[in-house]
């Protein structure tokens, strides 16, 4: 469902890191684009697997991508 | 719950979509032909031709699955059936209350199975669609 999220995410900057396009990742984790880039946007939290295949593939823990909002 | 296949949606492929869209003209240019073959045709049974189309037409779509089917679009889709459902209970409330304000009762000839079909699954699709609308948007 679509929300406006209580998590944020450091996805983009760690595809800046890899030199990695939205594609690119989405490919990796047998997602589409558009799913990457709601993920990234805030609007789509991601499962607790597509989070950890997301977080597989930047090489970092998963709490270093995706943190709570403060408040939460 | 993934395994309990009583549970599992089969979902059609991407290509009946196409098909599903042959259901919306279908009925209408059906109705016209049986205007002309049949001048006294029932008005009534027009709209419920229409609606039973209709219905079809949009449950292919809801039951089609999108050229990308990921976890997002299962989510959209999980979510589009639900707010259809709550749709249609308040679509129909809201029927029932102008047809009682109107002629004094809740119940219509104009109730059937196949408008409330129809109606369910064209909540259904405009539940899903607004959700892939408001992912796209930037």
């Amino acid at each position: 469902m679509l929300s406006d999220s209580d998590m944020r995410n450091t996805i983009k900057v760690e595809r800046a890191k890899k030199d990695m396009t939205q594609q690119d990742l989405a490919d990796q984790v047998s997602v589409s684009r558009q799913t990457i880039n709601s993920i990234e946007a805030g609007k789509y939290v991601p499962s607790t697997v597509l989070a950890l295949k997301i977080a597989r593939i930047f090489g970092v823990g998963l709490e270093e991508i995706f943190q709570l909002e403060e408040g939460d | 719950m993934k395994d309990k296949s009583i549970l599992i949606v089969p979902l059609l492929p991407f290509g009946w979509k196409r098909l599903a869209f042959v259901f919306f003209p279908l009925p209408v240019l059906l109705v016209i032909g049986l205007a002309f073959v049949y001048p006294d045709f029932d008005p009534n049974e027009t709209a419920q031709l229409i609606y039973g189309f209709w219905a079809i037409g949009f449950g292919i779509l809801n039951l089609t699955r999108e050229k990308e089917e990921d976890e997002m679009v299962k989510s959209f889709r999980l979510q589009a059936f639900q707010t259809g459902f709550y749709w249609l209970i308040w679509g129909v409330a809201a029927l029932m209350m102008v047809n009682y304000l109107r002629f004094g009762r809740l119940t219509s000839e104009i109730f059937s199975a196949y408008l409330v079909l129809f109606l369910l699954n064209a909540y259904v699709y405009a539940a899903f669609q607004y959700q892939k609308f408001m992912a796209s948007k930037s």
